[in-house]
């Protein structure tokens, strides 16, 4: 039985969507400005978009570099995290560094990357990497330093060695918050992905948006903007379904759900 | 009198061995010091020596930030002793081992296990085969009182369950001693009563060493056949008290029994002129 505080409360992003797309519908029929298509003017340009072959192939080109940047970066962060988290010298090292890369925007560095291995897939790439590898770092670092001791103390006693207590109790033990890293890294490997096709204007998802933009099709860009904002969501939710089945046991947790799931 | 005043040097706390017997437990004039945030050195524990005898039931007693944990840890392999030697069976202590079980007042359950999970963790990581593995740690979860629980995760039970699967975890892997730190201090005083009854019978039923962590000077004295008396900052044994009740012990017995009062208010004296006998 569905009552209708259910129904309300799982209709609500949808409400919420639909709100804005009314709130813009109405405010560029007020405005009367070229650069401000309307809504259904947008929307009615996302199948022309998902129907051009070119167009899906710049999409799953930038879809791909974001899966290999997000994964090296994942694969990579998470030891180096949990490293730290549970060594002070790593820490002492690599806490300098990256207290030094975490603020610069990460494709602020684009140019220079371009300048040294070109415009291709691998500096686009390479960008991605460096934008997901700090957030998934620091969660891992704040998530392997907060296991508890005794934890560690007694898998040492039924005879883990410092190895296997590492990958065996650190590594589950901070898994709910390695995972609150990756949610943040996954957003953010998005928002890089399309940052770097702006500087390295050759192909994707990005290099769509700002060619409409060039040219003036203004309902092409907004509808790019609400396709790039569609698989955010889907990607978030998606995260959200594994990251709640992985995690299943933690405690739980009273947040702001920021997905449909 | 049972009391005995404490002599400098090592104290024998099993009855008088000859000299072939090698105590299951020895802490030879360990002491640790450790460094405060201010960079100062803080001696926690200064010169303990006791042994622990095979089979006994040892307490150490005394107030908060005596270092009775550090001392339980030293023994466990846990921390190593700035000072002196702790030994097992003769030989020396350099770190953690499935002969020693600690058991710790905050569980310190694997929370990604349910308690089938936690349970079999040790004897998998011995190489006992998942089927024999899991049959004895169904036992030892029927045994703890926790029948029905098994596939619950640690954040579903209550304090005092969770304690009943952190000491059923630490036996199934057959330590030879059971190191207890204040594993009940963090139980309300019925659960803490139900499971001080609980651990006296599974302790009857093969009667493994065990060294206890308390400041509850009733618990010491209801579980014990020793309690070994510790002065605060820096920890010092103070005295090594013989608890010579008939076991099996039943708490409603024992509460109306004057020579159990005897010993919890001896204790207790001992206890309020400590300071005095600091000055010595």
């Amino acid at each position: 039985m569905i009552s209708a505080k259910d129904i309300v409360s799982r209709a609500a992003p949808l409400l919420a969507c639909l709100g804005l797309l009314v709130i813009w519908q109405v405010g560029s029929l007020a405005l009367q400005n070229d650069s401000v298509p309307t809504a259904l003017e947008a929307l009615r340009a996302i199948p022309a978009i998902m129907g051009d072959k070119e167009a899906l192939i710049n999409i799953l080109a930038s879809l791909r570099r974001m899966a290999i940047g997000f994964s090296i970066a994942v694969l990579l962060s998470i030891p180096l995290g949990l490293l730290m988290g549970r060594n002070r010298f790593v820490a002492a090292f690599f806490n300098p560094l990256l207290m030094v890369i975490y603020p610069v925007p990460k494709a602020a560095l684009m140019p220079i990357i371009m300048l040294w291995i070109g415009v291709g897939d691998l500096s686009k790439t390479l960008v991605i990497f460096l934008g997901v590898s700090l957030p998934v770092i620091y969660h891992s670092f704040e998530g392997a330093k907060a296991v508890q001791e005794k934890m560690l103390w007694s898998g040492a006693a039924m005879g883990l060695s410092a190895a296997e207590r590492m990958v065996r109790i650190v590594l589950p033990a901070a898994l709910p918050e390695i995972l609150t890293g990756c949610r943040t890294g996954l957003v953010l490997a998005l928002i890089t992905m399309v940052t770097s096709e702006m500087i390295a204007r050759q192909s994707g998802a990005g290099n769509i948006l700002f060619n409409a933009l060039d040219m003036g099709q203004y309902d092409t860009v907004f509808a790019m903007i609400i396709v790039i904002g569609a698989m955010g969501i889907c990607f978030d939710a998606l995260f959200e379904l594994l990251r709640a089945r992985l995690v299943k046991w933690s405690e739980p947790q009273f947040d702001m759900p920021l997905s449909f799931s | 009198m049972n009391l005995l005043s404490s002599p400098s040097g090592a104290r024998e706390t099993t009855t008088p061995a000859s000299g072939l017997a090698i105590p299951m437990i020895e802490i030879d004039h360990v002491s640790q010091i450790f460094q405060t945030s201010a960079r100062k050195d803080h001696l926690a524990l200064s010169d303990i020596s006791m042994t622990v005898g095979d089979g006994a039931f040892v307490s150490i007693l005394g107030p908060s930030g005596c270092g009775k944990s550090t001392l339980l840890y030293i023994v466990g392999g846990f921390v190593n002793p700035s000072q002196g030697i702790a030994r097992m069976k003769g030989k020396p202590i350099t770190g953690p081992g499935p002969d020693r079980g600690p058991v710790f007042q905050e569980f310190a359950l694997f929370p990604w296990k349910s308690v089938l999970g936690n349970v079999m963790y040790g004897p998998r990581q011995q190489g006992v085969k998942p089927a024999e593995a899991e049959a004895q740690s169904r036992a030892l979860i029927e045994m703890v009182g926790l029948k029905g629980f098994e596939d619950f995760y640690p954040k579903e039970l209550s304090g005092g369950m969770k304690q009943r699967v952190a000491l059923a975890r630490t036996l199934a892997y057959h330590p030879e001693v059971l190191l207890m730190d204040e594993p009940f201090g963090a139980l309300d005083a019925h659960t803490r009563t139900r499971l001080q009854n609980d651990l006296l019978n599974i302790w009857e039923r093969d009667r493994k060493t065990v060294l206890f962590v308390t400041h509850s000077v009733e618990e010491a004295v209801f579980l014990s056949d020793k309690v070994v008396m510790m002065t605060r900052s820096p920890g010092r044994i103070r005295d090594i008290v013989d608890i010579d009740l008939p076991r099996p012990r039943r708490r409603t017995e024992l509460l109306l029994d004057p020579r159990y009062q005897k010993y919890v208010v001896d204790i207790e004296r001992l206890f309020d002129d400590t300071g005095e006998a600091e000055v010595l």
